[in-house]
């Protein structure tokens, strides 16, 4: 990152310069009232953002384990309500995943794998939330719960996977 | 003479015969029999059977026309020695699908090993 500090003159003289030291990491500016300012990547400014909001989630995340218990929805607060559908097992596999993201997107400048992480359990969230889907993805496999699925259109009777019955 | 175009040759339907054999046999939880006979209304035949041929021949790839998902959690677990884990499967906008795979199921003890995709859940509905 450049030393450089430009001036608010160097907005209209140096505005080339400028806008390099921008796209090359940061841009300072000191205002006429002496307040230092910066100019960064939009895309920048975006991961500092998203990993600050997330780290703190993730503090609130490691103090909520310390009870010993399912957190309430008022203590999971408005960011992590959506995660009231995971037992403690679950939250605690959130909250390694969710660290192992947050130190990746530091280290590698970017939030794509902590924005996967997050929309993996989002979607699991929402899977969970219906009853039934919750009572077959958390059970037990059993050969009789399944029977053959035909591929759509076709019109073969359904055939009980444990049986080998068909259905009429 | 020949030509590449034939007015009075009728199209062929979508979504016909699936252009790669079926490698692995497709099971439904019996709990959402209702949903998978909706699948082909709610979402067209040509993308329920595009999901369908997807299962039965490469559930492990991701697919080049729909979003798929590794849930996290329990949910996303595999159900015993040789499954696979949770694959969520967007149909369509409007229709998901959950499912495992296995490469050497018995439905048995005594039974054939063969490979197999069980859809666990589907759901409609825009997220």
């Amino acid at each position: 990152m450049s030393d450089v500090i430009f001036k608010v003159s160097d907005l209209a003289q140096s505005r080339t310069e400028l806008l390099q030291a921008a796209r090359e990491g940061r841009a300072r500016v000191r205002d006429t009232d002496g307040t230092g300012l910066v100019m960064l990547r939009e895309e920048e400014l975006q991961l500092i953002e998203l990993v600050a909001d997330w780290s703190r989630a993730h503090s609130c995340l490691l103090r909520l384990q310390q009870l010993g218990r399912q957190p309430s929805v008022s203590e999971l607060g408005d960011q992590l309500a959506w995660l009231r559908v995971f037992d403690l097992e679950d939250l605690r596999e959130f909250a390694n995943e969710l660290d192992d993201a947050l130190v990746a997107a530091r280290a590698d400048r970017d939030g794509a794998a902590l924005r996967h992480c997050l929309h993996a359990w989002r979607v699991t969230a929402r899977q969970l939330q219906d009853p039934l889907r919750r009572s077959v993805l958390h059970g037990a496999h059993a050969p009789e719960d399944f029977e053959d699925a035909q591929r759509p259109g076709a019109t073969s009777p359904v055939r009980d996977v444990a049986s080998g019955r068909a259905d009429e | 003479m020949s030509s590449a175009y034939d007015p009075l040759q009728p199209a062929k339907r979508p979504g016909g015969r699936p252009t790669v054999a079926p490698r692995y046999r497709v099971l439904l939880h019996k709990k959402f029999r209702n949903h998978y006979a909706q699948l082909a209304e709610r979402v067209g035949i040509q993308q329920a059977r595009q999901m369908w041929d997807h299962l039965a021949t490469t559930p492990g790839a991701t697919s080049g026309i729909a979003s798929t998902t590794i849930l996290r959690g329990r949910a996303g677990r595999p159900r015993g020695p040789g499954w696979s884990r949770t694959v969520h499967y967007e149909v369509s906008g409007d229709a998901r699908v959950d499912y495992q795979y296995h490469d050497a199921y018995r439905s048995n003890p005594s039974g054939d090993a063969h490979p197999v995709v069980a859809i666990l859940t589907i759901s409609f509905g825009s997220h």
